[in-house]
């Protein structure tokens, strides 16, 4: 146990460490920073709710850092793309943020705000599952063909569309291999920038399949340059929080520790596998946290008063962050099985790259970086 | 075994009860009596 003077609170250290490096891990491997998962967390812990989102932001901004470095050695970075996005991005959370203090000027309740979340967040897990299903059955069809399976496959004809607007400027992104209207970009950027800022999250489960979806991004960029966008959005809620005194820096270094390691481990993973299964395990995070909104939904409407729903709540926060962990280190161990010639389950052969390329994937960017310093 | 873990979903239902239970127990050593 460890006294907190800011925050006011006792809690376990060890706990602040696990999650950091447990929703490091997530965050790295599906570009995310896990707020919906950190703040329940730290409410669990006895932080109070404004301290757990000041904390959560900072964390936040430290380790997305550390995962946009390694992203950028994995050449999973399309800096054209990014830096077109975070204008509409931060102007979309300005606007988001004050749509919300609208509503709730209006006599919006928090009850609507957890209703939307639920209907967002399932919303993009059906698209998500159901595409990425028919992009595993494709790849498994494939395999049984004897035809080279590629790192990314996706059956959606959404990016197509996008990318056939004829508004200019078109942007050429080099590294995602991606024409587009510049338009296009900033309007997703506002659009997954006003909705983030409505439901007071950072908004990476919604960039990211925005990105695969409209923009046409490969999995593994989109992850790689919506890390880019979490430097700056985090570091920006972080500056705001500090500023009103919503931060104990004590519980961000423990978190950090945890999460500077984690969201290593997270961004290397993506190497060991192909786009889908990156899309697999975002799918898998946004109906789990829809069932934990879902759950304190009716937690709100039953007056607070059923402390099972609580308990379940707890469980369901702290069991989906190991569950992530687990289905993102099975992939990897598969890979590195799958190269020596062990079993592997059949579903997670055409999911895994086979690991001399992975080797090469992490090992080719970094060398290339130092010979360019 | 292997059969179950040949199936996705079998592969799935197997890491969730894993983790649940793990999340179980950090409720009863750590958090329990707290909230």
């Amino acid at each position: 146990m460890f006294d907190f003077p800011v925050a006011g609170v006792e809690a376990p250290i060890f706990l602040l460490i696990f999650v950091g490096f447990t929703v490091g891990i997530v965050g790295g491997f599906i570009g995310v920073g896990g707020g919906y998962m950190v703040t329940p967390a730290l409410i669990v812990f006895g932080f109070p709710g404004y301290m757990a989102s000041g904390i959560d932001m900072t964390h936040i901004a430290g380790k997305g850092i550390v995962s946009t470095i390694r992203h950028r050695q994995l050449g999973n970075i399309d800096w054209t793309l990014a830096l077109s996005m975070v204008a509409g991005t931060m102007l979309g959370v300005e606007l988001g943020v004050r749509l919300l203090v609208f509503f709730k000027k209006a006599g919006l309740s928090s009850i609507v705000l957890l209703i939307a979340s639920v209907v967002i967040m399932f919303g993009l897990f059906l698209y998500t599952q159901i595409e990425t299903r028919r992009a595993h059955r494709k790849m498994e069809e494939m395999a049984r063909e004897g035809r080279e399976v590629a790192r990314e496959v996706q059956t959606s004809s959404l990016p197509r569309r996008f990318q056939n607007i004829p508004l200019a400027p078109i942007v050429r992104c080099r590294t995602a291999r991606v024409v587009v209207s510049m338009w296009v970009i900033v309007l997703v950027g506002l659009t997954t920038g006003v909705l983030a800022g409505f439901l007071g999250v950072g908004g990476g489960f919604i960039r990211v399949p925005a990105l695969v979806y409209l923009v046409g991004a490969s999995t593994h960029i989109a992850v790689g340059t919506d890390l880019v966008e979490i430097v700056f959005s985090g570091g920006y809620g972080a500056l705001r929080h500090s500023m009103e005194g919503h931060v104990d820096i004590m519980a961000v270094v423990f978190m950090l520790s945890g999460a500077m390691i984690g969201a290593q481990v997270g961004s290397i993973a993506t190497a060991f596998v192909r786009g889908p299964a990156i899309r697999y395990v975002l799918s898998y995070s946004l109906i789990l946290a829809t069932c934990g909104a879902a759950l304190r939904l009716t937690y709100v409407l039953t007056g607070q008063s059923v402390q099972l729903l609580s308990l379940l709540a707890v469980m369901l926060t702290l069991g989906e962050m190991i569950f992530l962990c687990l289905f993102i280190s099975s992939l990897v161990v598969f890979a590195v099985r799958l190269r020596r010639g062990r079993w592997v389950p059949r579903w997670a052969v055409p999911l895994v790259v086979p690991p001399e390329a992975a080797a090469e994937a992490v090992v080719a960017p970094a060398m290339a970086m130092r010979g360019a310093r | 075994m292997k059969r179950l873990l040949d199936s996705m979903l079998g592969f799935w239902l197997l890491l969730l009860v894993i983790s649940l239970g793990s999340a179980g127990a950090i409720y009863e050593v750590w958090l329990k009596g707290r909230m």
